[in-house]
C-alpha cells in the first residue's frame, strides 16, 4: 500500500459511521462518533465518480474553506478521508438549524435571543470576510446550532475568494430571498456586501418569523423588496440603472422599517436597515455591525445555552443512550414493564419532548420484545 | 511617515491568517527535511519495485538502474516548465498556473514518480488547480487540448492527487504578496517614476516565476520570496520598503531566497531529462502500469480482499436475522444503504 493510502486508511479508522440523518443535492450526511472519544460527528459522504468533470465544484470549495477556516462560529471539519469513490467530509455534528428553530411555533423569541443569534451570524461571517472569503448562500437553513447553542456558519459549497476589485463573478448565487438587489440586477463585480444584504433578511426574518423578501421569481423579489423598502432612487444608489440588467420595476414608496417591525428598538431597526442599504457600498461591515450600538444596549444577549430548541435538539441531547433516559419508563407504561428504571416521574418537560419521536420509541419496543 | 494601509499579504493586519493557514502548517519544510523526505520515498520505492521484479522473476531487478532523488527532481521540474505551456496555451491565469506548480511539487513530497508519471499527475495537478482557484472548465475541452490526453488519464487521477494533498487546497502565492508590495512601494516618498516601477515590477514577476522551479516556496512563507524577488529586480527600492516597514531585518532573511532562485532556477536540459525518462520506462512501478501482469495480480488480490469483507459482512446479517436479532432487519437496511463502501 502507498504511504498516501495507508495514511487515508488510518484517518478513516478514527472515525465510525452509525445512520444517515440528511441528503442534500450532492451528499448524504451520516450521524457518527470518533472511535476513540465516543464524541458525536457528522461524516458526510460525497460520491464523486458520478461527475464527468471529476471532483465536484462544491465539494471543492467546501473543502479548500472548511481546511483553513477555525472558529466557533464556522462548522469545524474535523477530518477529511476517502472510501473507494467517495469523498468523507468529518464534521461537527450539529444538532438543527435555524431555519427549524424559527419554524417551531411553540418557541418565542425574546429580543435578547434574536441578539445572540445575530452577534453569532456577524462574528462568523467577520471571520469569514477577514479571510477574504464570501460565502454567497447565507440563509437560515445553513445556520446551522449546536447542542450547547453556538451558531455556526455552514455550507461553503458556493464560496469563493473575494476578487480583487475589476474582477468578473457570477451573479447566480445566493438563494432568491436573500439575494441582494445588485445581483438580481447581474452586477458581476460584487463584495462582501451581498452576504450583509442575506444577513440583514435573516435579522428580519428572527424577528417576523417568517422570511422577509418571498420573492416568486428573479423579477417578483426585485418588485418584493421595492414594495417593502421603496424604489431606489439614483442618489441612494449611484448608477444602479447601467447595471447589465436593469429593468425599470415600477415606483414604490418606501415605507418605515418601524411599520412592520412595530416592538423592534431603535437601535434593532438602525442595524437592520444598514445591512439591507441599496448601494452596496454603504452597506455595513461585519466588523462594523459587530461594533454597532445594537449589541451594546439593553438586553445583553442570551447565553447560547439558554437559547430556544427545539423538540428535536432537546432529545438529541437527551436521548441515547437508552438508560441513561430515565423519564423512558412513562413512555411505555401502556405496553408492558419494558426498561424500568426508577419510579419516580420524569420531568415534564422531557416527557412532552420524548412524546412524538418515533425512533427512540420503536427501539424501546424492540427491546421489550426481546425481553419477553 | 507611515504608508497607508494596504491590503497586501505582509501587512500586519493579513500575516496572522497566513499562520493558521494549512500551508504554513504542514507544507513548510527545512532544506534539510526536504531532502530527507524526497531520499526516503525513493529508496522506498526502489525497494518495493525490486521486490516486485524479483517474485515475478528471480534476479531480474539486478541490472536496472533506478532514478535517484535528485533525477526524480530533475524530471518534476521538467514537467512544472509543461504546466506553465500549458497555461500560455489556455490562457490560464496566474493564480492557476502557480497553484497547479504548487500541487505538482507537494505531490511528489508524497509520491516518486516511479509510482506515477509526472505527465499525467502535472495534467491532474492543473486540472484541479483550474477548480480549487474557482477557474473550472470542462474535462472535455481541457483533454481534447492537448495531444495524446483522454478524460480518465485526469479522472483517473484525480483523487489520488486531492488526497495526495490532504485536501489541503488553498495556496498562499508570491505573487500575490508581490501584489501587496507594489501597491506599498507607489505610496513610497522617494519612489521612482510610475514606469520605472512598472519595469520593476514586471522584473520581480519574472523572478517569481523562475522561483516556482525551485523548492523556495516549500521552505518560506509568500511574502518573503515576493520581497527577495523585488530586491533581484531592484534593491534600493526594496530597501526603501523595508525602511518604511521598519523591516531591515527582513532583507537579511532574504539572502538565501535569492541564492536558491539564482542556483536553482535553470531549465533543466532536455537531454539530461530525456535519459532519465528513458531509464523511468524501465524501472517504473509495474504494479502501476495498467494492464501490466504485476498490476492484475495486485488488483486481483486487493478484489478478492473486499470480496471476503463483503461476504463476512452479509454473512454476519444473515446470520443475525436468522436468530432474530431485533437489530437484524435494521442492520440489513443499513448494509444496503452502504453497499457501496
Ligand atoms: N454537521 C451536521 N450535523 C448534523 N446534521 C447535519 C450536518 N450537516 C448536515 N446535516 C444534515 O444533513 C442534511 C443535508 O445536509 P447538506 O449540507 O448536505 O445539504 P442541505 O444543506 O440540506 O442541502 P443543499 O445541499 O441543497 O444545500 C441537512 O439538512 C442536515 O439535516
Ligand atoms: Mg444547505
Amino acid at each position: 500500500m502507498d504511504a498516501v493510502e495507508r495514511a487515508n486508511a488510518d484517518r478513516q479508522k478514527k472515525w465510525v459511521k452509525d445512520q444517515k440523518v440528511g441528503e442534500g443535492t450532492y451528499a448524504v450526511v451520516y450521524r457518527g462518533r470518533e472511535l476513540a472519544t465516543g464524541r458525536k460527528i457528522a461524516i458526510k459522504k460525497i460520491k464523486v465518480g458520478q461527475f464527468k468533470d471529476g471532483l465536484d465544484m462544491s465539494a471543492v470549495r467546501e473543502v479548500k474553506y472548511l481546511r483553513e477556516l477555525h472558529h466557533p462560529n464556522v462548522i469545524e471539519l474535523l477530518d477529511v478521508f476517502s472510501s473507494k469513490t467517495n469523498l468523507n467530509l468529518v464534521l461537527e455534528f450539529l444538532d438543527t438549524d435555524l431555519e427549524m428553530i424559527i419554524k417551531d411555533r411553540s418557541l418565542v423569541f425574546l429580543p435578547a435571543d434574536i441578539k445572540s443569534w445575530m452577534a453569532m451570524m456577524f462574528r462568523g461571517l467577520e471571520f469569514c470576510h477577514r479571510n477574504f472569503i464570501l460565502h454567497r448562500d447565507l440563509k437560515p437553513n445553513n445556520l446551522l446550532i449546536a447542542s450547547d447553542g453556538q451558531l455556526k456558519i455552514a455550507d461553503f459549497g458556493l464560496a469563493r475568494d473575494a476578487a480583487d476589485p475589476g474582477y468578473k463573478m457570477t451573479c447566480q448565487v445566493i438563494t432568491r430571498w436573500y439575494r441582494p438587489p445588485e445581483l438580481l440586477f447581474g452586477c458581476r463585480y460584487y463584495s462582501t456586501a451581498v452576504d450583509i444584504w442575506s444577513v440583514g433578511c435573516i435579522f428580519a426574518e428572527l424577528m417576523l418569523r417568517t422570511p422577509y423578501l418571498p420573492g416568486e421569481s428573479d423579477m417578483d423579489q426585485l418588485k418584493t423588496i421595492f414594495r417593502a423598502l421603496g424604489t431606489p432612487t439614483e442618489e441612494e444608489w449611484p448608477g444602479h440603472t447601467k447595471l447589465p440588467d436593469y429593468v425599470s420595476i415600477g415606483q414604490f414608496p418606501r415605507t418605515p422599517l418601524r411599520d412592520l417591525f412595530t416592538a423592534a428598538t431603535a437601535d434593532t431597526l438602525n442595524l437592520l436597515s444598514k445591512c439591507i442599504v441599496y448601494e452596496p457600498r454603504k452597506r455595513i461591515s461585519a466588523k462594523d455591525a459587530l461594533n454597532h450600538p445594537y449589541f451594546f444596549a439593553l438586553p445583553y444577549p442570551t447565553h447560547p445555552s439558554k437559547l430556544p430548541k427545539t423538540i428535536a435538539q432537546t432529545t438529541a441531547a437527551a436521548s441515547r443512550p437508552l438508560d441513561e433516559v430515565d423519564g423512558n419508563v412513562d413512555l411505555n407504561s401502556g405496553a408492558g414493564p419494558g426498561a424500568t428504571a426508577a419510579g419516580t416521574a420524569p420531568p415534564k418537560k422531557l416527557k412532552r419532548k420524548l412524546s412524538g419521536h418515533d425512533t427512540s420509541r420503536n427501539i424501546a419496543r424492540k427491546l421489550d420484545f426481546t425481553a419477553a | 511617515m507611515q504608508p497607508p494601509p494596504s491590503p497586501d499579504v505582509t501587512s500586519p493586519a493579513k500575516t496572522p491568517l497566513f499562520h493558521s493557514s494549512t500551508q504554513y502548517k504542514n507544507w513548510r519544510f527545512s532544506t534539510e527535511q526536504l531532502r530527507v523526505t524526497r531520499t526516503a520515498l525513493n529508496e522506498a520505492a526502489i525497494a518495493a519495485i525490486r521486490n516486485t521484479f524479483e517474485s515475478d522473476s528471480p534476479g531480474s531487478s539486478s541490472d536496472v538502474h533506478f532514478l535517484d532523488a535528485h533525477e526524480e527532481l530533475l524530471l518534476v521540474k521538467l514537467y512544472i516548465t509543461k504546466i506553465s505551456q500549458l497555461c500560455g496555451h489556455f490562457r490560464f491565469p496566474e493564480e492557476v498556473e502557480a497553484t497547479g506548480i504548487t500541487y505538482l511539487k507537494r505531490f511528489y513530497l508524497k509520491n516518486t514518480v516511479m509510482d506515477w508519471h509526472p505527465k499525467n499527475v502535472m495534467l491532474t495537478a492543473l486540472f484541479l488547480a483550474t477548480k480549487t482557484t474557482n477557474h473550472p472548465i470542462s474535462l472535455e475541452s481541457y483533454t481534447s487540448n492537448i495531444p495524446r490526453t483522454r478524460p480518465s488519464d485526469v479522472l483517473d487521477l484525480e483523487f489520488l492527487v486531492a488526497q495526495s494533498l490532504a485536501f489541503e487546497f488553498a495556496v498562499w502565492h508570491a505573487h500575490r504578496a508581490l501584489w501587496g508590495l507594489w501597491l506599498d512601494i507607489q505610496e513610497l516618498s522617494q519612489a521612482p517614476p510610475h514606469e520605472e516601477l512598472e519595469r520593476v515590477y514586471d522584473t520581480a514577476l519574472q523572478h517569481i516565476r523562475t522561483s516556482r522551479l525551485t523548492d523556495v516556496e516549500l521552505i518560506y512563507p509568500p511574502s518573503q520570496i515576493a520581497l527577495a524577488c523585488l530586491t533581484l529586480a531592484h534593491p534600493e527600492i526594496a530597501a526603501s520598503w523595508a525602511r518604511s516597514k521598519n523591516a531591515e531585518a527582513a532583507l537579511e532573511a532574504i539572502e538565501s531566497i535569492k541564492r536558491t532562485i539564482t542556483r536553482d532556477g535553470d531549465i533543466p536540459s532536455v537531454d539530461v531529462v530525456r535519459e532519465i525518462d528513458r531509464r523511468l520506462k524501465i524501472c517504473k512501478n509495474p504494479e502501476k502500469v495498467v494492464g501490466s501482469k504485476a498490476y492484475l495480480a495486485k488488483k486481483a488480490k486487493e478484489d478478492s480482499e473486499s470480496e471476503l469483507k463483503r461476504m463476512r459482512k452479509a454473512d454476519n446479517v444473515r446470520k443475525a436475522v436468522e436468530q432474530g436479532d431485533p437489530f437484524g432487519e435494521e442492520l440489513a437496511r443499513e448494509a444496503n444503504l452502504d453497499d457501496d463502501d
